[in-house]
């Protein structure tokens, strides 16, 4: 293949390189207002009354709303969520009012003039409180909420979702058993911190056109969302996301868009720009659930896991409208890469009075493999084996069956990719220990999967436009949130089309413009886009092929594409450039047959089916899964406790790479973030109020932090994705915490069961354990 | 009030009130959007600019403060259309993907390289330490900066 | 940030007449990174500010033997770690100012700021408490110096009046002096010290200064009244240990527990013993 497969460079390169692309809050519009948002600072308080008077008296104030002005609820699952809060606040920093001013100090200072008066309410900060019979209802009225059919809540409780997976029978395969194990795991939330922070203009005319220029991942999810929200029609509404400054899930769905869009419609035609500070970003946009796992496993004498009981508790904070999904997909996913014949797993999502769990890079895989690989080494120190061959034995194997009883892929490469990194960390040999007393090294394994969680109609639609100098525009609406989809996207058009790359302009991001597209998220981008653009390409394949058989009198079915130019594959000389036909075929009688060329494609997966909702049990609940594993070697000062990953090597089945060395870049970044969330990252609350919200005590990675990192990558086709490629962005990051955590195990023989491993958990740890 | 200062190698006169940072002032009334306000505390390094050669955070500036100073911003790094060596090197290497922290780190990486043409990769890092990117990992933006070393001598 | 009206004075007379105006509302602008950073948050609203990197004067650095380092006011931290003299003479300094925040901070922030900024966690200042650095002062009544012992007086609190302008600091030279610097941190680059640690050898006399463990940074008197003369080994350090859990008084927040600063004190002074050994 010419394209496909090359390591070719970005095609947004120079305009990132130079500064010249403009983000949203690089945009300056005519006349343009800055919204300033009033927050609750209280967890969970009814509001009793707003006073804006001093406000909309504020000099240079031109509109001033609350929640009242637009109760309507939205959400993408479940619609339990306003952008403003109407009768309560449900979490500290929920959107209560908010102003448009000519200025952005003006906004922020006319703000703080509204005033609130509330009535504080008990709050609940625990999810394992929260899901008990009598603790406070967050979302009394969680039964009249419109919910997607597939998710179950239980109303007259917070449980906003329950799902169960029931699979063969747990409690006869626990008598069997030679050993069971318990075990209990917690991670805390954490936030993305994309480097951008969210931001959203709205203007609204006078013709009633709504256009909301936002830094998102899914324009038309939140056109779909605004649309409802405001009673807005999809033909006057227009979602525009020029680029994406980072993305990790916090920009899917909606944040702060229905904000602006109320101030919109009281100014006359005027745009209205929010751009969340990094405080607001923290605390106002989405965050990772928290998550109190257990687990019971039982094994055999030979280490065969027989059955796994587990329980999945998520904190899903103040609206779980994605949420939901989350928790549904850590159940369906259950016991992680590894063939268990029963199963029992039962996954909640549960509001609490923290801030809005949202999707985060894995989408409840790192959150539940952070259990799951600790609790396979913890049973494979317990059974006197080593951890690679509990692995092996346990390994979902093609021929073999998932937890909802779906057959194992035949391309299933977990093995392969487990091999590989065993091989490159050279995992049997102990580490080298430094010479300083203080310090000790170890190394450590963990695998992972994850497949897309999306509805089953999920789907994505390109348009290809030749132009009538053979080059071609690329439509559509996924979005490069820096993951390189503008790349790789292209590089499949070209494919498809056997015109270059750099002849090739992909759009996206509009629409009014670019054709629809599900959202820019679960990592599904490359497999569901990248099929739409193969059928656009055939679409004008077939096009070209029908005007170049009447042009050179040969069948079409021996008409291929080849460099620019349609030929015959009997006679490479008998061809026709494709420019020539881009309007069109013109016969020697001067007259047009046809007309512009214009090749479209839409795609959703096939066969793809509902879970019973009884047992959680379906033969294809998802289009793919994609495996891979991690071995790291880390450094702890046992005197400081502070962790320092050594090195890291990853391998994921990635089906085919369609640009290698963009696959390898996502992998870097996948380690060093997921490093992050194993030894800095943690929202410290206190009464679900964010104590750090700043990067002063929030710490993210920095350059001083990257291990030395060697990516690998196995290719065992997807037999349905674009050139055999399936989704990678998000797997890469799941078993980097428990990668790292099992190595702490091999340093120190502590099993830490609580992320992340802060010096002093480290160093506590330590102690406890020489006792 | 007003200032007179070299932006990006030309001199300019203006008017700005000593409220406003550097960094609002670049952007608002330059346009000149390259460098961004990721955190608005110095902490994630998106606004750096160079401040006479030396990369500074101008979020913890105020505009007045380049009053006869010189300073550079990363749409003054290319001359014109061509590319500065650094912009180049972070292209081939894949060392950008969502491009936010991009100019920051590229003007970082060129201050460092001004005062130290040939530094070690412990030095690369931690002259960069004070750029957060979430999307790469850091790994290519430090091979980016010892190409580029490489290519300039 | 509310507006404020803005000085760029040439001279130390012309700062001090401009403090004398509105000794109250005004602030001194040196690097800005603590400053600006604070009137942005509303946490400071000055009235005046006062600009000195205009003044030539203070972003003198110099070294000699007879009269010590002197690092001028606005010699930015990048450039003071750089310094030979300061890499040669006085090289635990020169570790603490690395250590402060980013590069792109340190070519701003300054040693002057940083200790009058009184933090009770800032880089430099235990190793200006062991080096016996003296603050170089103007104000109103003419020019005084303060040992920099006497200068902390409690969180972001200084023995300076309203009036007074801070044009450097002076460290003494001591010939056979050797010295350390420790700081442990949640993140090896760019953090907040959770606690920071400076000790100094001279002859048979010991300094040490914790950072982060009291309202200010403070020296150790009794253990160092413990360890002059004596050998360092298993049975002292122990002593020592013991002894620096009485003088130092940290408190819980959001980077650390009391009890984790504890035994980071220790284990810094510890630290500081071996490289120094």
């Amino acid at each position: 293949m010419k394209y496909v497969g090359q390591s070719i460079e970005r095609v947004d390169g120079i305009k990132k390189v130079t500064g010249d692309l403009k983000y949203v809050d690089d945009m300056k519009l005519p006349r343009m207002l800055y919204a300033g948002v009033k927050r609750s600072p209280h967890a969970h308080a009814k509001i009793l009354k707003i006073d804006t008077s001093l406000a909309e008296k504020y000099p240079g104030v031109k509109a001033v709303v609350t929640g009242k002005d637009f109760p309507k609820k939205a959400g993408l699952y479940l619609t339990d969520k306003t952008f403003f809060a109407v009768d309560k606040t449900r979490f500290t920093g929920e959107a209560v009012a908010a102003v448009a001013a000519d200025t952005e100090d003006i906004a922020k200072e006319a703000a703080e003039l509204i005033e609130v008066e509330y009535e504080v309410l008990p709050s609940i900060h625990d999810a394992r409180e929260a899901i008990k019979d009598g603790a406070p209802l967050i979302h009394p009225d969680l039964g009249d909420y419109r919910i997607v059919p597939i998710f179950k809540p239980v109303p007259g409780t917070n449980i906003s979702e329950h799902f169960k997976l029931r699979k063969g029978n747990v409690e006869e395969a626990f008598k069997k058993a030679h050993r069971i194990f318990e075990k209990e795991f917690y991670v805390p939330h954490i936030q993305h911190t994309p480097i951008e922070n969210h931001v959203a203009i709205a203007q609204y005319d006078r013709d009633k056109n709504l256009t909301v220029w936002a830094s998102c991942q899914s324009p038309y999810a939140v056109r779909a969302a605004l649309s409802d929200a405001f009673d807005v029609p999809l033909h006057k509404l227009r979602v525009i996301s020029p680029a994406v400054g980072g993305g990790f899930g916090a920009k899917a769905g909606t944040t702060l868009e229905g904000i602006i869009i109320p101030l919109a419609m009281k100014v006359g035609n005027r745009p209205i720009k929010l751009t969340y500070s990094r405080e607001d970003e923290f605390v106002s946009s989405y965050v990772r659930q928290a998550l109190h796992s257990k687990f019971k496993t039982a094994v055999d004498k030979n280490g065969k896991l027989l059955a796994v009981e587990n329980e999945f508790i998520w904190d899903g904070g103040a609206f779980t409208e994605y949420g939901v999904n989350i928790a549904k997909s850590a159940g369906f996913a259950a016991v992680g890469p590894y063939d268990v014949e029963n199963i029992h797993c039962d996954s909640y999502a549960v509001y609490t009075n923290n801030p809005v769990g949202g999707p985060y890079r894995g989408f409840g895989m790192a959150e539940i493999h952070f259990g799951i690989e600790q609790n396979m080494d913890h049973i494979a120190r317990e059974m006197g084996m080593d951890p690679i061959e509990l692995r092996r034995m346990n390994a979902q194997k093609p021929g073999g069956t998932t937890a909802t009883g779906a057959k194992v892929d035949a391309a299933c490469g977990l093995e392969e990719t487990l091999e590989a990194v065993v091989k490159e960390i050279d995992y049997h040999t102990p580490s080298e220990q430094p010479s300083d007393p203080n310090k000790v090294r170890a190394k450590g394994i963990a695998c992972g999967m994850k497949a897309p969680s999306m509805p089953n109609n999920a789907g994505s639609s390109a348009v290809v436009r030749i132009n009538e100098d053979g080059s071609a525009f690329l439509s559509v609406s996924a979005q490069d949130l820096g993951q390189g989809s503008d790349t790789a996207l292209t590089q499949i058009a070209a494919e498809g089309l056997q015109i270059p790359v750099e002849k090739i302009t992909i759009k996206t991001g509009d629409t009014d413009h670019t054709p629809y597209e599900w959202q820019t998220v679960a990592s599904r981008i490359t497999y569901s886009a990248g099929n739409a653009i193969i059928k656009a390409c055939d679409d004008v394949k077939t096009q070209l092929v029908n005007l170049a058989s009447q042009k050179l009198e040969v069948p079409k079915e021996e008409l291929i594409l080849d460099d620019e130019h349609v030929v015959w594959e009997k006679d490479f000389t008998k061809k026709v450039p494709i420019r020539e036909l881009s309007l069109g075929l013109q016969l020697e009688d001067g007259s047009g047959v046809h007309g512009p060329i214009i090749g479209r494609g839409s795609f959703v997966p096939e066969g793809v089916v509902n879970f019973d909702p009884e047992t959680g049990l379906s033969e294809k609940p998802v289009v793919f899964w994609t495996y891979g594993a991690y071995g790291v070697e880390i450094e702890v000062d046992k005197q400081t406790g502070n962790i320092k990953v050594l090195k890291a090597t990853t391998c994921f089945d990635v089906g085919k790479a369609i640009n290698p060395e963009l696959v390898k870049a996502q992998c870097e970044g996948a380690v060093v973030q997921g490093l992050g969330s194993a030894i800095f990252e943690e929202i410290i609350m206190k009464d679900g109020k964010f104590q750090n919200p700043n990067f002063t005590d929030y710490k993210i990675p920095t350059s001083g932090d990257m291990p030395e990192m060697t990516i690998h990558i196995a290719e065992n086709p997807q037999y349905d994705g674009p050139y055999g490629a399936r989704g990678m962005a998000e797997p890469a990051m799941i078993p980097a915490a428990p990668s790292i955590v099992n190595a702490f195990y091999n340093a120190t023989g502590i099993a830490m069961n609580k992320l992340p491993l802060t010096p002093e958990r480290v160093v506590n740890a330590l102690k406890e354990h020489n006792k | 009030m007003k200032i007179k200062f070299t932006l990006n190698q030309e001199i300019i006169e203006h008017e700005v009130s000593p409220n406003k940072t550097l960094v609002k002032m670049l952007r608002e009334d330059f346009d000149l959007t390259g460098a961004k306000e990721g955190c608005g505390g110095g902490e994630c390094g998106a606004c750096t600019i160079l401040f006479n050669g030396k990369p500074v955070t101008s979020c913890l500036l105020l505009g007045v403060q380049a009053d006869g100073q010189e300073i550079t911003t990363i749409e003054g790094l290319s001359q014109g259309n061509e590319l500065d060596e650094l912009q180049k090197t972070f292209i081939s290497t894949g060392a950008l993907q969502c491009g936010y922290c991009t100019p920051g780190m590229i003007l970082t990486a060129k201050g460092l390289l001004t005062e130290n043409p040939d530094p070690s990769r412990e030095e690369i890092k931690t002259a960069l330490s004070g750029n957060l990117c979430r999307c790469t990992g850091y790994k290519r933006i430090i091979e980016a900066v010892e190409q580029a070393a490489k290519n300039y001598r | 940030m509310k507006s404020f009206e803005y000085f760029k004075v040439k001279t130390v007379a012309e700062a001090i007449e401009r403090l004398q105006e509105n000794p109250d509302g005004s602030h001194i602008l040196n690097g800005g990174t603590d400053l600006i950073l604070r009137m942005k948050e509303n946490h400071l609203h000055p009235d005046r500010v006062i600009d000195i990197r205009g003044i030539e004067a203070l972003s003198e650095i110099s070294f000699s033997k007879e009269e010590g380092l002197f690092v001028g006011a606005c010699v930015p931290l990048g450039e003071m770690a750089h310094h030979k003299s300061v890499m040669k003479h006085y090289s635990m300094l020169a570790d603490a100012a690395e250590l402060v925040g980013s590069g792109q901070i340190r070519n701003v922030a300054t040693m002057t700021g940083n200790l009058c900024n009184a933090s009770p966690l800032a880089d430099t200042a235990t190793p200006a408490l062991v080096l016996k650095a003296v603050m170089i002062v103007e104000g109103l009544n003419g020019k005084k110096e303060i040992p920099v012992n006497e200068f902390f007086k409690g969180v972001r609190r200084t023995a300076l009046e309203k009036t007074d302008l801070v044009k450097g600091v002076r460290i003494p030279y001591e010939e056979g002096l050797q010295g350390s610097f420790q700081k442990a941190s949640r993140r090896k680059d760019v953090d907040l010290s959770t606690v920071c640690a400076s000790g100094v050898i001279i002859g048979d006399e010991y300094r040490f200064a914790l950072g982060a463990v009291a309202p200010t940074p403070i020296r150790l008197p009794q253990v160092e009244k413990l360890l002059k003369g004596k050998e360092i080994n298993q049975e002292t350090i122990k002593q020592a240990m013991d002894l620096i859990e009485d003088e130092i008084s940290p408190i819980d927040d959001v980077r650390s527990t009391k009890e984790f600063r504890i035994h980071l004190a220790k284990t810094l002074v510890q630290r500081c013993l071996e490289q120094m050994a």
